[in-house]
């Protein structure tokens, strides 16, 4: 279990978080969403205890994280925002001073994982692409199999396909009741692992909330176009939907997460040559916060 | 201490470490053959050429033998000027370029406390030094005994290069304190950089003449005088001044940072 109670932590620029609160219990994976710059990095140094916090505490598994620091790296693996290696090492000499430093020697989870990513750890990181360096930050963080997995946007860097397998790897992990604090700012990528997503702005949570309600808090816009503009407008009209002409030939609509259904059925009743889902970004989840925030 | 690591350490920074050991013997072996016994008044009048200033203040002074020779040629300024340089790049690569370029993070992220591993680091700083010194005084003994069987007086010359290790020890301690005060490679290198430079410089200046000696005094150098060193088989006290600078600036980096925040 990951605990952050009242945690402030601020830098000489005025910069920082503050009051941050929030729990990830055993088992769970919890998102961490916020803007670069919020204060998401910033959390995971006070977690790893590389930042006295200046108020406040935060502890993992009932250990303080600055005081037993040391003790906590037993049961966690991390993933730095930043990956920075030892640059003169090859991949392999990596993975092997790790597991020496950590006193542990799992092959076979490790051979396990970097097949499963497709990586090929041979020759020096220093050469390696970004894509590959991220890879190798994954494995160095999982192959000791712990408990607790602070990620601080592992996925940057990875193409779309390896994102997903990574996915797969999260879910996999937390079906063997591993828990999880996933730091990123792509909402897709929380939206599709965690049971919890918790969102910072310039260091300070904005909301924290389950997905469920996240989304259907959250609403989608939908690009249609219809075969007769003038029938389906009607239709969309008649309805009480939310909608405009962006062109011509294309409807808008706006709909809410619990009116996804009525919303279809509504369009099935004209005929569409295509449908869009416009994806909502990171900035218009916020706007949706910060102007009920404000309300 | 972390085995593990000190063994990578290790094998991040020999290459370092050969480099200067072999410009150093490339020098003592020089100096060495340079040196003539029948002829010793020839190097003294040579010596005599130059401005005397200028010869004190390069640390040359009055010898009698091959020890005391190698005592004021080579000890009293390339023996302090290379390996202070050694120092300075291998002091700022064990702390504060790691943390500057955030590998730390991953040396962090392994159950291995802050003080062991930054302690592992300091080990390896002071051993390199002995080592580098240990080899020096090897060098210097065979090619001695070779160009010139029986003149060198081997205590004298295994003391001069335990209290020549020590400065150096003292230099570099300093310089990874700066390491490990620092979070920003810039700062580390300044101060780690800039202080040993100044001492040294407080060094030359202060040989030049007697009104500057209290300029060389301030300096870190001030007790050391590598001719007293060789020729006199007294325990020179100035050691004990090095070994507790040793141990505090030691104390004080491994403490500064265990209690520091880390940006990485």
């Amino acid at each position: 279990m990951i605990k952050v109670e009242d945690l402030t932590l601020t830098y000489p620029s005025g910069k920082g978080i503050f009051n941050v609160d929030f729990t990830v219990n055993k088992g769970g994976i919890t998102g961490y969403l916020g803007p670069n710059g919020s204060g998401k990095t910033t959390t995971i140094r006070a977690l790893m205890g590389f930042m006295r916090p200046d108020s406040g505490s935060c502890s993992i598994n009932g250990m303080d994280c600055r005081n037993k620091a040391t003790q906590i790296q037993n049961i966690l693996g991390y993933i730095p925002g930043e990956i920075s290696f030892f640059d003169q090492m090859g991949g392999d000499e990596f993975l092997s001073f790790m597991s020496d430093m950590r006193r542990t020697k799992n092959e076979k989870r490790k051979n396990y994982l970097i097949e499963l990513l497709d990586l090929n750890p041979k020759g020096k990181i220093k050469k390696f692409s970004k894509g590959m360096k991220q890879k190798l930050g994954i494995v160095a963080a999982f192959m000791h199999d712990p408990e607790i997995l602070v990620l601080d946007e592992p996925t940057s860097g990875l193409d779309p396909l390896m994102q997903n397998v990574f996915i797969d790897l999260l879910m996999e992990e937390k079906k063997r009741g591993k828990t999880i604090l996933l730091s990123s700012h792509m909402f897709e990528e929380v939206e599709r692992t965690c049971d919890n997503i918790i969102i910072i702005k310039e260091g300070q949570i904005v909301t924290e909330s389950d997905v469920g309600a996240l989304k259907k808090a959250q609403r989608k816009s939908y690009l249609i176009r219809p075969k007769n503009m003038d029938l389906s407008w009607n239709i969309m009209q008649n309805e009480g939907f939310e909608a405009t002409k962006i062109a011509p030939d294309i409807i808008e609509a706006y709909i809410g997460g619990d009116d996804v259904d009525r919303f279809i059925k509504a369009v099935a009743g004209f005929e569409v040559e295509s449908l869009d889902v416009r994806h909502q970004t990171l900035e218009d989840l916020f706007l949706e916060f910060y102007s009920k925030g404000e309300n | 201490m972390s085995i593990v690591l000190l063994k990578k350490t290790l094998k991040r920074n020999w290459v370092l470490l050969a480099i200067f050991f072999a410009v150093l013997t490339m020098y003592l072996t020089i100096m060495i053959y340079m040196f003539d016994p029948d002829d010793i008044q020839a190097i003294i009048s040579m010596v005599e050429l130059f401005p005397e200033d200028l010869m004190k203040a390069m640390g040359f002074a009055g010898f009698s033998d091959i020890t005391g020779y190698l005592a004021s040629w080579m000890y009293g300024m390339l023996m302090l000027a290379f390996p202070m340089v050694y120092c300075i790049i291998l002091g700022n690569r064990l702390v504060a370029k790691m943390v500057d370029n955030g590998s730390m993070a991953y040396l962090l992220s392994t159950p291995n406390s802050r003080n062991k591993i930054v302690i592992t680091q300091g080990f390896y700083a002071l051993a390199s030094v002995a080592v580098l010194f240990a080899a020096l005084f090897g060098v210097g003994v065979s090619i001695s005994e070779m160009a010139h069987p029986g003149l060198l007086d081997i205590g004298g010359f295994l003391r001069l290069n335990i209290t020549t290790m020590f400065v150096n020890m003292f230099v570099i301690m300093l310089v990874f304190f700066f390491s490990c005060l620092f979070n920003d490679i810039k700062y580390s290198t300044g101060f780690g950089a800039g202080m040993p430079i100044l001492f040294f410089l407080m060094n030359l200046i202060g040989g030049v003449s007697e009104d500057a000696e209290t300029i060389r005094n301030l300096s870190i150098y001030g007790l050391y005088d590598p001719l007293v060193v060789a020729t006199e088989s007294t325990f020179v006290w100035a050691n004990l001044f090095y070994v507790s600078g040793i141990i505090v600036f030691f104390a004080a980096g491994v403490a500064v940072f265990n209690r520091k925040r880390l940006p990485i």
